[in-house]
């Protein structure tokens, strides 16, 4: 168990500070400023694998995480604010950056049946994204309708 | 494991964040849906890349399936962040706008029969349990694993929704809104499927359409957006995950029995 932590610390370290770089970079942001909300999402994400580890409930790890991330962060609750102003400093789309390069490198293992979906995948997408901007489109309508508000 | 002693790994990776945040994001305008290039698409197809040279091997690409989840659990963690501070918002707007979040589940209904049809496998459960974003990817890996057919599926999804998302709903938007009789309030609440791109290529057809209702459409879309993303991952592991389980058993239940019966017939 401490052994699984201590990898996961070392490993949270070594993403967080690739983060940095590309929100160095892309968003303009100085290491040293987005450091404390770094280190505010690597605690919040080692608390919910723990608890993910600890707790008998089959819930995803990143479940427990969303939840203990909403509730740091509710308006308040003691220490919200710092919490939300350090983790904005941290862009999105520079945590996902890194995350996608290791996903790009690990599907290369699988490309040979990825490639296989092609034409179909691109079918499903597009139906995929039909069905829920429609399906939602036919609830909102029936509400608002009931609502009177249409 | 010691994942984190995988230098060459990390460094290849670090390479990559470099290059694609320099390169930067840039934008394609196709009619009035705009194709968004950012450098998280550089960086996957550029990963992918590496993994056919000799800087990469077999060992780098098992670890980094591993670092993926593990990463993931960071990404969680900024969105619930930002989740958290419009608490009051989301319950200020109130039920309706919650309720409109079941019609994600017409994805698996439309989607899946036609997945299925088309011969698909178990990756069928991976592309249509949900729009397969980040959320539902990592809810994919958790359960199945990166390089099981569910997971090859949601990223299949995944890549295209990144690549032709924007567009596609920026197009459909302004076809369906202009030829159904569903009123453009309605697909304002429904721009908001949970990605910031699509939601405004969606909403920004539905204002060019409806200019009197702009501010309307806007703020119904961007609420829509906030609750999809709270709400999202929750409604994919109670109800969508395992509804596009029982539905998925039970189209190839149909396929299988058509196929035997067919096997008989021709024997």
């Amino acid at each position: 168990m401490l052994r699984t932590i201590q990898e996961w610390i070392m490993v949270f370290i070594i993403v967080g500070l690739i983060t940095l770089v590309g929100n160095w970079i892309g968003y303009s942001v100085m290491p040293v400023k987005a450091i404390p909300g770094i280190i505010v999402l690597i605690l919040i994400s080692l608390a919910g694998l723990v608890l993910d580890k600890v707790l008998p409930f089959k819930v995803p790890a990143i479940a427990y995480i969303s939840i203990i991330a909403i509730i740091v962060s509710m308006p308040g609750v003691p220490g919200s604010e710092q919490v939300v102003k350090w983790t904005t400093d941290v862009n999105l789309l520079a945590i996902t950056t890194p995350i996608l390069a290791y996903a790009g490198i690990a599907i290369g293992r699988s490309w040979a049946d990825f490639a296989k979906l092609g034409w179909r995948s691109i079918i499903v997408g597009m139906l995929v994204l039909f069905g829920t901007y429609l399906g939602s489109a036919v609830i909102a309508e029936f509400i608002l309708r009931i609502q009177g508000i249409i | 494991m010691n994942l984190w002693k995988d230098w060459r790994l990390h460094v290849v990776v670090l390479g990559i964040v470099i290059v694609t945040e320099l390169i930067g994001t840039h934008k394609v305008s196709i009619g009035s849906g705009v194709i968004l290039l950012l450098p998280m698409l550089y960086a996957i197809i550029i990963g992918l890349g590496v993994f056919f040279t000799p800087v990469v091997k077999e060992k780098q690409s098992k670890n980094a399936e591993t670092l993926v989840f593990l990463a993931v659990s960071l990404l969680m963690a900024k969105f619930g962040v930002t989740i958290g501070p419009a608490v009051n918002t989301i319950l200020e707007v109130g039920p309706a706008l919650i309720l409109q979040e079941l019609g994600h589940l017409a994805t698996l209904l439309i989607a899946l029969p036609v997945a299925v049809l088309l011969g698909l496998k178990r990756e069928s459960i991976g592309m249509t349990h949900s729009i397969g974003r980040e959320p539902n990817v990592a809810l994919i890996m958790d359960k199945y694993g990166l390089n099981s057919p569910e997971g090859r599926g949601v990223m299949s999804i995944y890549i295209f929704g990144t690549i032709f998302g924007a567009v596609f709903l920026g197009l459909i938007s302004g076809i369906l809104a202009t030829i159904t009789p569903l009123h453009p309030l309605a697909f304002a609440m429904a721009s908001g499927v949970g990605s910031g791109s699509m939601m405004a290529a969606a909403s920004g057809s539905l204002v060019s359409a409806f200019p009197n209702l702009e501010k309307d459409i806007v703020a119904l879309a961007g609420a829509s957006n906030l609750i999809s993303t709270a709400t999202g991952l929750y409604v994919s592991i109670f109800i969508a995950l395992p509804l596009t389980e029982k539905f998925y058993a039970f189209l190839t239940k149909f396929r299988d029995k058509k196929t035997a019966s067919k096997v008989k017939v021709e024997g």
